[in-house]
């Protein structure tokens, strides 16, 4: 097991790597000389620019350059913003850090128990209307994007009944409407896996003993049928909340969140490329750790992944 | 699973026939409405020039927020312009983003899949590797990258959506190469003389084509909702240009008084990635019904 764990975790390098060849070269790359934008009308001002350029090491060596932004990067250090002259990325991200995978855990606590309640209803009425119209709104729920979602849901919701606030970020019912909506693909995603495990399950030996032995169709489902769906939906969890953590950037966007996918889109069009690349930085690794932390579940529930990795 | 995929698609286009496959279509009731909803979706699209009412980017002032009427069936935006022709000209432009992603997904995918099973050795080991990297970013990671480093607009939606799109394809196509490398048609090609760019072309991809058009209609789908996400962000299609996703982001701020701009958008987009989605599951189960969903 230990070996199998180093060696998922080995895997995580190339990736890391990748991400921090990729945002150096972003950073230093793009077009436009940030110092220049910075300094604005103040454009002639030589001792200023020269105090800047030193201030944000741009007057170094690309690969000194590159050695200094690696070694920052270990200590959690991300550099300066453009947008905020000479404030810290982390101080400029720092109050939106937990939001973003806040929203992203409720959402997954709210599509877990829903997903695995639809699906398994699916799965039990099989090739009934109740069937046919669960899958209907499963569909429906993965194909409708999240934004074109909340917009039906804020004009009901928020605007009509008037159950819901319907921007902004000051109190619990604002959380309401970004994790129901979050939550639905994720739950739609679930509820489709559930009703096929469950219709696998249900054709097992083991289901049909449990059945011979006359025990009531509720034990059957419950004490035999619900276990042994719940490890491979557990297992897809994982994967599910890296897309929800990604996904609550367009909620956020939606919603006026002060979150980290807010922040990213607006400094992306303000230009403000060290806090773009920080926080792809940390949405990368976010989703690294979690990929990580599932491949490690995956091996301890099932030795077979386990072996069939050291091939 | 992987040896027996090659000779299966055989099995299907041998065994059914075109007319065979078109009756267990039909009797598929949701790829049917996959079906009717795409072709609306295609037919708008292609017919986009001539049946839009006015010219989708004439704004006109005296219009403004104007509810849905005589004049403008849907309403009209907040610079004056036709709502309704402007959806009209929005599904040409996902439809031609869609298109244009999955043309370079799908070539350079099967491309570098095939070669890489063919070749094998470092070719294939950088190859793959380099499709788990790409796997390990969040696609809209991807994206945020390359605006950040191209800008917003199509192109960029185009490149980052084909550069998340290309390794499954990839792979895909390797593992169905490998498994026919060992066919006895290639081994008499080979014997032939055949040279093996002839070989992958002539003799491996007619057997791939199926499992390609399956997997490419399963993620037609993904790839519009993915353009819609990037252009609602501000990423994606720029003015004056109408896109599905920036019409409804427009919209979101005039959802009280006039909440026709955004939801509009929202169910014609909907409704698209329905249909794909429908007719995609169609498809699979019908093509290939060992690759079922997991």
């Amino acid at each position: 097991m230990a070996a199998y764990i180093l060696r998922r975790l080995l895997g995580l390098l190339p990736v890391l790597v990748a991400a921090v060849l990729l945002t150096f070269a972003a950073n230093r790359f793009v077009p436009g000389d940030p110092i220049t934008i910075m300094l604005g009308d103040q454009g002639g001002n030589v001792q200023l620019e020269r105090k800047l350029r030193a201030e944000y090491g741009l007057d170094r060596p690309v690969t000194v350059q590159f050695v200094d932004y690696v070694s920052k990067l270990a200590h959690g250090d991300f550099g300066l913003s453009f947008r905020y002259p000479g404030v810290p990325v982390t101080q400029v991200i720092k109050d939106a850090l937990w939001i973003s995978p806040l929203i992203a855990a409720a959402a997954l606590a709210l599509a877990i128990p829903l997903g695995i309640a639809l699906g398994i209803v699916a799965a039990l009425r099989r090739n009934t209307l109740a069937d046919t119209g669960i899958i209907l709104v499963l569909v429906a729920g993965l194909s409708i994007p999240n934004f074109a979602m909340a917009a039906f849901f804020v004009w009901i919701f928020a605007l009509k009944l008037g159950w819901v606030p319907v921007a902004g970020w000051t109190s619990w019912r604002h959380a309401i409407l970004p994790v129901v909506l979050l939550a639905i693909p994720a739950a739609a995603y679930l509820a489709r896996l559930a009703r096929t495990f469950m219709l696998e399950v249900l054709q097992q030996d083991y289901v049909r003993t449990a059945r011979a032995k006359g025990l009531t169709e509720r034990l059957v489902v419950w004490r035999h049928g619900l276990r042994n769906v719940l490890v491979p939906i557990l297992t897809v969890c994982g994967v599910i909340f890296g897309g929800l953590i990604t996904g609550t950037i367009v909620i956020e966007t939606i919603f006026n969140i002060p979150g980290l996918g807010r922040i990213a889109i607006e400094s992306i069009f303000a230009r403000d490329y060290p806090v773009t690349m920080a926080i792809v930085m940390l949405f990368t690794f976010f989703y690294a750790t979690i990929n990580f932390a599932v491949d490690v579940l995956y091996g301890l529930v099932d030795p077979r992944i386990r072996i069939e990795a050291r091939s | 699973m992987i040896a027996s995929t090659g000779s299966a698609a055989e099995v299907i286009v041998e065994s059914t026939g075109f007319s065979d496959f078109l009756r267990r279509f039909l009797r598929t009731r949701s790829a049917v409405l996959g079906f009717v909803l795409v072709a609306v979706a295609v037919l708008v699209a292609v017919l986009s020039p001539w049946i839009t009412p006015v010219d989708f980017s004439r704004t006109n002032m005296a219009f403004t927020w104007e509810p849905p009427g005589k004049d403008f069936v849907l309403g009209a935006d907040a610079l004056g312009r036709d709502v309704l022709s402007r959806l009209i000209v929005g599904a040409a432009v996902s439809l031609v983003v869609a298109l244009s992603v999955l043309a370079i997904a799908l070539v350079v995918g099967t491309a570098v899949g095939m070669a890489a099973a063919w070749y094998g050795g470092w070719f294939d080991a950088l190859v793959m590797r380099a499709a788990d990297i790409t796997f390990a970013f969040p696609d809209l990671i991807v994206a945020i990258l390359i605006a950040a480093m191209l800008g917003p607009g199509i192109p960029t939606v185009i490149l980052s959506l084909a550069l998340v799109s290309w390794p499954g394809i990839a792979r895909l196509t390797r593992s169905l190469v490998l498994s026919l490398r060992h066919e006895l048609f290639v081994d008499a090609a080979l014997v032939c003389g055949t040279r093996p760019l002839t070989i992958l072309l002539r003799h491996c991809l007619p057997n791939i084509v199926p499992a390609l058009i399956v997997r490419a209609s399963v993620g037609v789908g993904f790839v519009v909702m993915a353009e819609a996400t990037l252009s609602f962000l501000g990423l994606g299609v720029q003015e004056p240009l109408p896109s599905w996703g920036g019409m409804i982001r427009d919209g979101l701020p005039a959802l009280r008084s006039d909440p026709h701009l955004a939801l509009a958008a929202g169910v014609a987009l909907g409704l698209t990635i329905i249909g794909f989605n429908l007719l995609g599951d169609g498809l699979r189960d019908l093509l290939d019904p060992r690759i079922r969903e997991r």
